[in-house]
């Protein structure tokens, strides 16, 4: 190829290009970037190679090694043009079938396309994915569409006809000028404006001045720069030439990690290339302006991301800041004026020239014009490279673009701004993302990286993890850097292993404050960030941390004895007693769950297991069936643990607890056994609460519960039913020192539809009440249950045994949301239950006796604060059904008799002090579902727990309600790893067949025989023995 | 490291400014460590002193001033490795080089070291060797890895 001598030359040779490339030609597009490398892209590409070979295809068929497409958790990527079908995760195994059906007989291979986890179909097009269809490409278009190793290309899709236009067209000021006018800001994260910096550079005096290309990116998770220079140098080069123009510098250097091999590859070549084609060198497109241009690799340093270390390293010297002023603009290097950007603020350039300054400032906000590429990384479904409009929410990023957080776990927060950035908490989804309004909720929009967090990510320990980074990075040159952030790195590690103190806190907002004013470049200037956003948002995190030992999220190990017993609301020693049943020891295993809790069998009969959602067998195959060995284990229970409790002699104080549910007996039996003298009040006929009205009784059988309870009395706690308590002063005038109130939330919540108060709709809860306290209650053939959650499905299950021929729930949004355990919402499917989704009723008459019911079909719609697809009603979708009973399932509420004198809050709960469950009346305790709304019995239970606390230390006692109930623990025997090794699944728990269930309510979960027990609890991975 | 080819990496640097990082990179990615005599002729060569050249190496990540092995091993010793036997496959590599976790062989061929989790549990257990992740390992096909390591 001969040099391109002037734009004519080059718009011709760009002609010929187009003249000689056939668009009807398939072409094979391979994703070639690092990510797609290191999930066997090369092997792919060979394949690609035979393949076309031995089906004769050569010369008919393109194929290109492209850069990084961004959709980087799903490669390696194939798009297939013209048609433009896309392929992921393809293996070297599938070319064969791609050459021969796509390429060949123009047929989709479905298996390959992309599947929509929203909508489990299959989608063709790249256009058509969500993670694409909602970027907005303009830097990172051409990333897909050539190869980064071939100039022609680049030419070909319009490259370097901004560098043309430049040259020819415009003097050095104008081109200033249009970099101003765009509005484009620096985006290695600081933000200034990259026209302002041209112009200080153009205009101190000096005949010679250098550009630079800062890819020094280090930020850890972020790699969009780095998927630039690997796809697209030659946007990068073209951006850098026509600022050199502007700017009057005739050297160009590009400071690139040596982490990044291929970005070096590719950018070496693309010099070459340009230099041959005239593109750089001398005498440019015949403009007379020379150009010549450097890789120089960085040798692993973060701070030299900062332009004046930066600077230092490229002079060969070690990389450490000066003081600015002088700028580089003044004093660069070697004390010349030099200009520099990062990657992807020179891609932007040839944007801004060809298209004008109004066409980029056309997007984005007020003050953050074009567009941004972020990482997208961490908890979240889409991972890879995403470049949307400055302005779009967070809340689209991670949703729309990334679509949401895997697993259904809960999303906490976003990280952006690597480690001189702030984490993001879900209350802000909302904001915009660009320079300016990140920075007011303590945040940064930085260079790009963007890590999601969710619930199993701890706070604490993500700003140990940045500033422990930083500890490492720190040039030490300056002392409030050096020593601020290894302090702060020591009170934060101390935190996490259990050796904080509250005093910590103010320490490290002190010390913070001081790293942060006092040091001298930008890495100590915002290091701490993580902290202190940390600190804003998660501060609860911290204090959980120095006052219970505990993280929540289960990360810090040595606050952490295994992952199940973390995650259970009482602290159960799960490990234990699954090995005490492995070992045939069952008393001994329901001794261990009775240090925690008095409910061992109705636990294992009904708990909500958080534990299993944690275990880390889950991540293997499936998790240990923790409740069903605590159910296995307390119906094989021999009462040893009974040996060693303890009532402490009468402390002649009286304590009445309002209400016998999982809170209130469980605040009773521990008060019982420190000595004091309980009374349980309860207003219905029987004991129990929620669990004796609010479960039927083929779940929990009443002989469990009255059994569990009896203990309670037998520790002295007395109960009085039918007893509905009205004032508290009537109590405390009887000689009660202190009163738990624990009177759960047995109120159904209204619908708010017309219509509601037609007889024959009734509370989900009410029904369940009735049936359970053996009331006759009829429900005639056809049901509608409305509602989603545990008590939708015990009201449907409930009435199909009560011969109802015909039961629907109805719920607004899909299974995949709903709030009702997986096993419950199988088994009653199973038992004829129908589930209709994604429809609400909006109004309800009678009609001949029955309830006519008017329901409108509902499709998900924007992600709402909860991390949540809000339900949207579909405009004319209504349709009609007549039932003979409604059952409203959607919430409970509370009532709280307002002669109580108590502070209540929405929805009829009592507000208390979280940590001692004080309520706003002295003595006066409460707890349960009548403060958190509708919870489950383990945390009613862990709450009964800190009720008996609160309450003995107010009696003058110490609180402590810890007891020692099963033998001392002799050493663990040595795990067999034999025994766990290998795919193993649960071993099926037997269950009643479906015809004898609805005959009546005997028990539908049978449970584990004694072999099944003991080959399940051998699954168990002992995360408890691991070394801390 | 040959001296020869030293010299040819300066002398292919030779004369351009700041290039000392340059060249030590190359000879670390070529030599995986920079031996002293290494550094006295960079320093005499390119006329930087050796205090500098101390200075540099030891700031900058990429450096190695201590012996490292021409393959680095990690092996993973995470809870899902660990029951998928993790630990005979430690075994079985330690057998093999004749080197325990943090330990250099004495022919620099190999780097042994255990690393917490590689994040490819559903692949355990888990050995990498330069980057690269061999998954699914059992102890038998050890050595048939290694053996591609030269």
């Amino acid at each position: 190829m001969p040099r391109i001598k002037s734009p004519a030359d080059l718009e011709q040779f760009r002609k010929e290009l187009l003249s000689k490339a056939d668009p009807n030609r398939p072409c094979i597009a391979l994703c070639s970037g690092s990510a797609c490398n290191a999930s066997a892209s090369a092997e792919v590409a060979l394949a690609l190679e035979e393949e076309i070979e031995k089906q004769g295809l050569r010369g008919s068929v393109d194929l290109r090694r492209t850069g990084c497409h961004g959709f980087c958790e799903k490669g390696p990527i194939i798009d297939i043009h013209p048609e433009g079908i896309c392929y992921f995760n393809v293996a070297p195994e599938d070319v064969p079938e791609i050459i021969s059906e796509t390429i060949k007989n123009k047929k989709v291979v479905e298996r390959l396309l992309y599947t929509d986890p929203a909508t489990n179909e299959k989608i063709v097009y790249e256009s058509e994915i969500p993670f694409y269809k909602n970027q907005e490409r303009r830097v990172f278009q051409n990333n897909s569409k050539i190869d980064p190793k071939n100039i022609d290309d680049y030419i070909a899709v319009g490259g370097y006809s901004a560098l043309a236009k430049a040259l020819s067209n415009s003097t050095p000021e104008q081109v200033v000028d249009m970099v101003k006018a765009s509005g484009l800001r620096g985006r290695g994260g600081a933000g200034f404006s990259t026209g302002k910096k041209w112009e200080f550079a153009r205009s101190t005096p000096g005949d010679i001045k250098y550009v630079i290309v800062n890819a020094d990116e280090g930020d850890p998770g972020a790699y969009m720069d780095r998927s630039l220079l690997e796809g697209n140098p030659h946007a990068v080069l073209e951006g850098l030439t026509i600022g050199a123009y502007a700017i009057g510098s005739h050297q160009g250097y590009i400071y690139v990690r040596q982490e990044y091999p291929l970005a070096v590859k590719n950018v070496t070549i693309a010099i070459k290339q340009a230099e041959e084609y005239g593109l750089l060198g001398k005498n440019i497109l015949g403009s007379g302006f020379d150009f010549f241009v450097e890789v120089q690799q960085g040798a692993g340093a973060f701070v030299c991301g900062e332009e004046t270390a930066l600077l230092r390293s490229l002079e060969g010297k070690a990389g450490e800041p000066k003081a600015r002023p002088p700028y580089p603009a003044v004093k660069g290097l070697w004390d010349r004026p030099t200009n520099i950007n990062n990657v992807e603020t020179w891609a932007n350039i040839p944007l801004i020239i060809n298209n004008g300054p109004d066409f980029f400032a056309s997007i984005g906000t007020e003050g953050s014009k074009g567009t941004k590429i972020f990482s997208l990384v961490g908890k979240v479904n889409n991972t890879g490279l995403v470049e949307v409009p400055m302005g779009i929410s967070l809340k689209d990023i991670i949703y729309k673009v990334g679509g949401g957080v895997p697993k259904g776990k809960k999303f906490k927060a976003v990280q952006t701004g690597g480690p001189s950035g702030g984490c993001i908490p879900a209350e802000y989804l909302g904001r915009g993302v660009d320079f300016d309004e990140l920075a007011k909720v303590g945040a940064i929009m930085g260079s790009g990286g963007m890590i999601v967090m969710d619930e199993d990510t701890c706070m604490v320990d993500v700003a140990r993890y940045f500033l422990s980074f930083l500890t490492d990075e720190s040039c030490g040159k300056c002392v409030p850097c050096r020593e601020g952030i290894r302090q702060m790195l020591k009170i934060l590690t101390n935190i996490t292993i259990g050796k904080g103190k509250m005093s910590d806190i103010d320490r490290l907002e002190k010390l913070a404050r001081t790293t942060g004013a006092a040091s001298l470049c930008a890495l100590g200037k915002t290091a701490p960030s993580p902290v202190l956003s940390t600190l804003r948002y998660f501060r609860h995190e911290y204090e959980e941390h120095i006052k219970k030992h505990y993280c929540r999220a289960g990360v810090c190990k040595q606050l952490v004895k295994s992952p199940c017993q973390n995650s259970c609301p009482a602290g159960i020693d799960i490990p234990r007693y699954i090995r005490a049943i492995g070992d045939g020891k069952y008393g001994e295993a329901v001794a261990v769950i009775r240090e925690k809790i008095p409910f061992p069998a109705i636990c294992g009969y009904v708990c909500v297991h958080y534990c299993e959602a944690k275990c880390r067998r889950g991540e293997l195959e499936e998790p240990i069936a923790i409740r069903e060995l605590k159910r296995f284990a307390a119906d094989h229970d021999n009462g040893q643990w009974k040996e060693n409790v303890k009532v402490a002699s009468p402390t002649g104080k009286k304590v009445a607890v309002i209400g016998s549910g999982p809170a209130g007996l469980t605040a009773a039996y521990y008060s019982a056994v420190l000595g004091h003298d309980v009374t349980v009040f309860e207003a219905l006929p029987k004991a129990g609460g929620m669990m004796r009205v609010g479960i039927p009784t083929y779940r929990l059988p009443a002989e469990v519960l009255d059994k569990e309870i009896k203990e309670i009395e037998n520790v002295g706690a007395k109960i009085k039913t039918n007893s509905r308590v009205e004032s508290l002063d009537e109590l405390f005038a009887q000689g009660y020192d202190a009163v738990f109130v624990g009177v759960g939330a047995h109120r159904g919540t209204n619908m708010g539809i017309e219509g509601e108060t037609t007889p024959k709709i009734i509370d989900g809860i009410d029904f369940l009440r009735d049936v359970n306290l053996g009331k006759e209650v009829t429900v005639g053939d056809k049901v509608l249950v409305v509602g989603g959650g545990n008590v939708a499905i015990d009201a449907s299950r409930t009435a199909r045994r009560l011969k109802a021929k015909d039961v629907t729930i109805v719920y607004r949004r899909t299974r995949a949301e709903m709030p009702a355990s997986k096993e419950e919402i199988d088994e009653a499917l199973e038992e004829g239950v129908k589930i209709e989704y994604l429809a609400t009723p909006t109004k309800a008459m009678k009609v001949d006796g029955k309830v006519q019911v008017e329901l409108i079909r509902m499709a998900l719609g924007e992600v709402d604060e909860s991390g949540r697809r809000r339900p949207v009603p579909i405009a004319g979708s209504n349709f009609t059904g007549e039932y003979d009973l409604i059952l409203k399932a959607i919430g409970q509420e509370s009532l709280v008799p307002g002669t109580y004198g108590l502070v209540v809050e929405k929805g009829g709960r009592i507000k208390v002090d979280p940590e001692t469950l004080a309520t706003s009346r002295k003595g006066v305790y409460a707890g349960g579902d009548v403060v958190s709304g509708p919870a489950s019995v383990i945390e009613a239970i862990a709450v009964g727990r800190q009720a008996a606390i609160s309450i003995d230390k107010y009696l003058g006692g110490t609180g402590n309600i810890e007891e020692v109930l099963a033998p001392p623990e002799g050493a663990p025997a040595a795990f067999n790893l034999e025994e766990a090794e290998g795919e193993q699944f649960r071993p099926s728990i037997k269950m009643l067949p479906i015809d004898k269930r609805l005959k009546g309510y005997a028990q539908v979960v049978l449970g584990f025989d004694q072999k099944k027990a003991k080959k399940e609890t051998a699954r168990c991975l002992r995360c408890d023995l691991e070394k801390r | 490291m040959d001296q020869d080819r030293v010299n040819q990496i300066i002398d292919k640097y030779k004369g351009k400014a700041g290039s000392v990082i340059q060249v030590l990179l190359e000879i670390q990615r070529e030599n995986k460590w920079l031996p002293a005599e290494v550094l006295e002729t960079v320093s005499e060569k390119l006329g930087v002193p050796l205090s500098r050249i101390q200075q540099i190496v030891t700031f900058y990540k990429a450096f190695s001033v201590a012996p490292k092995g021409r393959h680095e091993i990690h092996v993973c010793q995470g809870t899902a490795c660990h029951v998928r036997g993790a630990s005979r496959l430690l075994d079985k590599v330690e057998d093999l080089t004749g080197i325990k976790p943090g330990e250099t062989s004495p022919d620099l061929k190999f780097s042994l070291k255990t690393v917490n989790c590689l994040g490819c549990c559903a692949l355990g257990p888990v050995m990498e060797i330069d980057g690269k992740a061999h998954g699914k390992m059992a102890p038998s096909k050890t050595a048939e890895i290694l053996r591609k390591y030269e």
